[in-house]
């Protein structure tokens, strides 16, 4: 477990959470998933554009979509690495955006599979 | 209950707008701020608003801050969503004229309970606007006749001269007095008496245009200005009304009456810039020689120095007085 990682709180995937939001409504958070998966990677490419530009501004705004996506969506830590990319933006820390990049990618790749996983689910 | 969503995000949005759907609302759904002020301004657009902070275009407290200076709008309550959560930030927020604010991931009971309470805030102000309608209406209205009162007639009597003064044109004033009311008050009572008035004065308003104006100018008085009126036609308009009394009888509770009415006309253009206290005094003059002169027909106020036309050209009810 890296430095970043420690720092993050909550589930990667709080499904419950998700669940009380739709009122147990299946289908719609089988749309709001498929929503996602169109999403977030358009998302992540833009601000890894915008982070290796140094594009401070364009990089906060980013962080902060990805914030309200993921934490809609129950994804806790992801969600908190978006926030602080966000914070890291804000403040032009150039160094720290670009740790904050690869931590929010690093808690992506733990939050997908998981989401895949219960699409798959839920499919069959 | 119509309710408007902005948010660029569209998984909040989607979730937001399925749960709203849900709640029973009619569901506008945009995805930045720009697109939420033009919702926001259509005549019957939603009255109720989720607004993210963070938009594209015009951001949330940027629309707060539009739809706020809008004044000829019925209120629009706005609830910004936001998942900044500072205090300096929640004041920044509701000054922008935000009504509340919730903090994102909302929780759905939350949600709908700080929407509810909207609905309560829009429903009271409804209340208040109409209880204001309703008071603007006492005020400037004759209980009886539902026509405008001696007060409200009067300051339009004085706002269309000086607008006719400006654009050169001609307002006619006519003042007009129902024959020998006191008449059908002491011979069939009062009640019959307001139904007699009643009726003058729906005559009157279905003999003038959509833009002219009726006044109870006092007991069976009645004042009616003609906007920009050619002054050759006036004395043909002031007959027409005349003749709106005079041609039909009047259906009361006591029977069927023959009505008519006396008439002053003045118009605007020949007298120049004057009082409406001076003008109003000359029409009255005008009515008092109807009066004089046998009742039922009208007399023009004229000013000394001017030319009578030949007589041919005027209804035979009307003639001019100096």
């Amino acid at each position: 477990m890296n430095k970043n990682e420690e720092s993050l709180s909550g589930q990667v995937w709080n499904l419950a959470e998700l669940l009380a939001r739709v009122d147990n409504d299946q289908e719609l958070l089988r749309d709001l998933l498929t929503i996602f998966k169109e999403d977030f990677p358009l998302t992540m490419r833009s601000l890894e554009l915008a982070v290796a530009a140094e594009d401070f501004k364009n990089s906060a705004r980013l962080g902060h979509t990805l914030k309200g996506m993921l934490s809609s969506l129950g994804g806790q830590r992801t969600a908190a690495a978006a926030a602080r990319l966000e914070v890291m933006a804000s403040a032009g820390e150039t160094a720290s955006l670009k740790g904050a990049l690869d931590a929010l990618k690093h808690e992506a790749a733990r939050l997908q599979p998981e989401l895949d996983a219960y699409m798959s689910e839920v499919r069959h | 209950m119509k309710i408007l969503i902005a948010d660029d995000e569209a998984v909040s949005r989607r979730l937001l707008e399925k749960t709203l759907e849900r709640s029973g609302y009619d569901v506008t759904a945009v995805e930045n701020g720009k697109r939420a002020l033009e919702e926001l301004g259509k005549l019957d657009g939603p009255r109720l608003a989720l607004l993210d902070w963070v938009m594209p275009e015009v951001d949330g407290p940027g629309v707060c801050r539009a739809v706020r200076t809008r004044s000829q709008q019925a209120y629009v309550y706005m609830v910004l969503l936001t998942s900044k959560g500072t205090k300096e930030e929640t004041v920044l927020g509701l000054e922008s004229g935000a009504d509340d604010y919730l903090t994102k991931p909302f929780n759905v009971e939350e949600l709908r309970a700080r929407l509810r309470v909207g609905e309560r805030i829009l429903l009271l102000e409804d209340r208040l606007v109409e209880a204001r309608e309703n008071m603007r209406f006492r005020a400037t209205h004759d209980p009886l006749t539902s026509l405008l009162n001696r007060g409200a007639i009067l300051d339009l009597v004085a706002r269309e001269l000086h607008r006719s003064h400006r654009e050169q044109k001609s307002t006619a004033i006519l003042l007009g007095d129902i024959d020998h009311f006191k008449r059908v008050n002491d011979t069939y009572g009062h009640v019959v008496g307001d139904e007699v008035l009643v009726e003058a004065a729906n005559r009157l308003l279905g003999a003038v245009r959509s833009y002219d104006f009726v006044g109870r100018y006092g007991g069976e008085e009645f004042l009616v200005v003609l906007n920009s009126c050619d002054p050759h036609f006036a004395p043909g308009r002031a007959e027409e009304i005349r003749k709106s009394i005079s041609n039909r009888v009047i259906q009361t509770a006591k029977g069927s009456l023959t009505l008519t009415m006396s008439l002053g006309l003045l118009l605007s253009s020949e007298w120049g810039p004057r009082s409406v206290e001076e003008l109003l005094h000359q029409v009255d003059n005008a009515l008092y020689e109807a009066k004089a002169a046998g009742r039922n027909c009208i007399r023009i106020a004229k000013p000394a120095t001017m030319v009578e036309p030949a007589p041919a050209v005027l209804p035979q009810s009307v003639r001019l007085r100096r």
